[in-house]
């Protein structure tokens, strides 16, 4: 493991064309190895903050480096390079619904692949095993030959989880991976990135609106209000008083029986 | 970072000023429209009459308006009501432009300036719409007798063009479809830099999209007619000049189908595929094609089945195809020979509608 922190961000700030500000001088480290979570009401800026992480959105202020590089200084395939060891989960899943889910497993690929090949979708028998091997691991593998949009919210998100496996990233970022889910079937997706995590040694971060989840699975918290970092910590430190300090009275701390 | 992206105040205020302005052009452009409706009627029912004694004919009294003088008055008129919108209410552009003000939005369209003027504006372009077209309900209520002859022919079609008809309807129908497959192609690659969606990356892309859009918009506003002129004195008369005038209209026209067709597509598997560190070629691959493909299909049956219709005018004027037969038998009054082709050309596109219409549905 090199000395480097997974994700560093420096004064990171970001105005949506239109002037809405979403994130404010966001200073962040996050070593590897560690299950972030990030807190936040609706519009906090959480979304915005992981995408500007991998450049899904490029931020208007402050810096981010990935591993030591820095990926606000890159373009072309400087980062895609950086993009390949970031791998992401979508609350919406993001599955290419018309496709089979051993597909859309192999898309996590295309970063590593060669171009033409891959335009004809024509994968290397390896890549095609390893998909298998990573459906496998979400306990998917019969629903290979399937089309994406015949499966489950919850088994999308498992297939989206073996994409992000697939990819063999460093880092995982999870944008409200559960909050389109049944409660019921919300661990058995967390409990696979929290695998990730355990297993694999990947660093994930992770938004969250659920404390119960927080306390969970995250090894270090950070809560977000209007785009700036409101509290950093223990999840266990992060109490319900805390909670209406940084979000008002009126807000009230979600649990697991439902929003 | 923050190299001159951030919106300092100096972008907003001439924002400000740029919507202001496009909010004056609008009303002025409206209000010109409205007086210059206004004195055509005036004139209209004014009874004069022009040299040769008779009444004015339409374009006789277009030629006579002030159109100078309206635009001055429009100018100044929008810029009045623009400046004093707080006592006159949010006129027509700015309404358009920059919305109506929270107070004025639950007023009924009779208490508002805003809306008598348009209220005037609908009735003014219908009047003058009447009188402009010169419509003459007594004529077309009272004349039937002379189409009636044509009509007959029709009802009784001659069995004597039917074999050339039939020939030649194979031909319409293969014109048209080489049209079709031949446009695929060329639509399927310009729809791309077409969709606005897709085109917000980097100013190359911006220009590939203004190019491509003003080109493609420049190609569908030519008739396939004129389309089929000038191939015709290019490859000469013939089917495979009608294949080139529908083939250049079919690519226009697919293209915008297409093009919309991406700028509606949900964006985030795109999303999730450029998240894997994948290329642009890859993202387009992968996020939008397989999203895109069925419409497509659709839009190209549909566009088929057009192309069999147009294939008729086409061959009006040398394009090959049953139009070509159709053409002297008109000139010549072969009513009965007409009504035959009219009929097989009719029957033609009803299948060919019901066909299209059952494959889309299974597509989409």
């Amino acid at each position: 493991m090199s000395a480097d922190p997974a994700v560093r961000t420096e004064d990171l700030g970001m105005v949506y064309p239109g002037g809405v500000r979403a994130l404010a001088g966001v200073d962040l480290e996050v070593r590897e190895g560690e299950f972030l979570a990030i807190l936040g009401l609706s519009g906090s800026g959480k979304s915005t903050l992981l995408r500007c992480i991998n450049r899904l959105i490029d931020p208007t202020e402050g810096r981010v480096w990935i591993f030591g590089e820095e990926i606000t200084a890159a373009s072309g395939g400087a980062l895609r390079r950086l993009r390949r060891q970031v791998a992401m989960i979508f609350q919406q899943f993001n599955l290419v619904r018309r496709q089979t889910v051993l597909t859309n497993v192999l898309s996590g690929a295309l970063g590593r692949s060669r171009l033409l090949p891959s335009l004809v979708l024509s994968f290397a028998q390896s890549e095609r095993e390893r998909a298998v091997a990573s459906l496998g691991r979400v306990g998917l593998d019969d629903r290979a030959g399937s089309r994406a949009d015949t499966l489950s919210g919850g088994q999308q998100q498992r297939v989206a989880v073996a994409r992000a496996l697939m990819q063999e990233p460093r880092l995982i970022l999870a944008d409200e991976p559960v909050a389109s889910l049944d409660p019921a079937l919300r661990h058995s997706v967390m409990r696979h990135i929290e695998a990730l995590n355990r297993e694999e040694g990947l660093t994930v971060i992770c938004s969250l609106h659920d404390i119960d989840l927080v306390e969970r699975y995250a090894t270090r918290l950070v809560a977000l209000r209007d785009g700036k970092v409101a509290w950093g910590g223990r999840p266990e430190e992060f109490d319900r008083d805390t909670f209406r300090e940084i979000y008002g009275e009126e807000a009230e701390p979600a649990s697991n029986s439902g929003f | 970072m923050g190299n001159g992206r951030e919106i300092t105040p100096g972008v907003v205020a001439w924002r400000k000023n740029l919507s202001r302005l496009q909010a004056v052009g609008i009303d002025a452009a409206l209000i010109t429209m409205l007086i210059l409706m206004g004195e055509l009627l005036v004139v209209a029912f004014s009874g004069r009459r022009g040299d040769t004694g008779l009444l004015l004919s339409a374009e006789q009294i277009l030629d006579l308006l002030h159109y100078a003088w309206a635009l001055f008055a429009g100018l100044g008129l929008a810029l009045v009501w623009n400046l004093f919108y707080r006592f006159l209410g949010a006129s027509p552009g700015r309404a358009l432009v920059s919305g109506v003000p929270e107070w004025e939005r639950d007023l009924e369209w009779t208490h508002t300036l805003r809306g008598w003027f348009v209220a005037v504006f609908i009735e003014l372009t219908f009047f003058a719409g009447w009188l402009i077209t010169e419509l003459q309900l007594v004529t077309f209520l009272t004349k039937f007798g002379k189409a009636a002859d044509i009509v007959r022919g029709l009802m009784h079609p001659s069995a004597s063009v039917l074999h050339e008809g039939l020939v030649l309807l194979v031909q319409t129908i293969f014109l048209a479809f080489m049209a079709t497959a031949f446009a695929i192609p060329v639509a399927f690659v310009l729809a791309f830099p077409s969709a606005r969606n897709l085109t917000r990356g980097s100013a190359v892309a911006r220009l590939a999209y203004i190019v491509s859009r003003t080109l493609m918009n420049f190609v569908r506003a030519v008739e396939p007619l004129v389309w089929a002129l000038i191939f015709i004195t290019w490859v000469g008369i013939g089917p495979f000049a009608g294949v080139l005038a529908l083939w250049v209209h079919s690519v226009a026209a697919l293209t915008k189908l297409y093009s919309e067709q991406i700028e509606s597509i949900d964006t985030g598997p795109m999303d999730a595929i450029t998240a894997t560190g994948a290329s642009t070629l890859q993202v387009l691959r992968y996020g939008v094609v397989p999203q895109v493909i069925p419409p497509f299909l659709s839009f190209t049956i549909y566009r088929w089945d057009i192309n069999v219709r147009m294939s008729t005018i086409i061959g009006f004027v040398g394009g090959g195809g049953i139009g070509y037969i159709l053409k002297p038998r008109v000139d010549l009054g072969e009513w009965g020979e007409v009504g035959t082709l009219v009929l097989l050309i009719a029957g033609t596109v009803w299948m060919m509608d019901i066909i299209s219409a059952k494959i889309r549905e299974r597509i989409v």
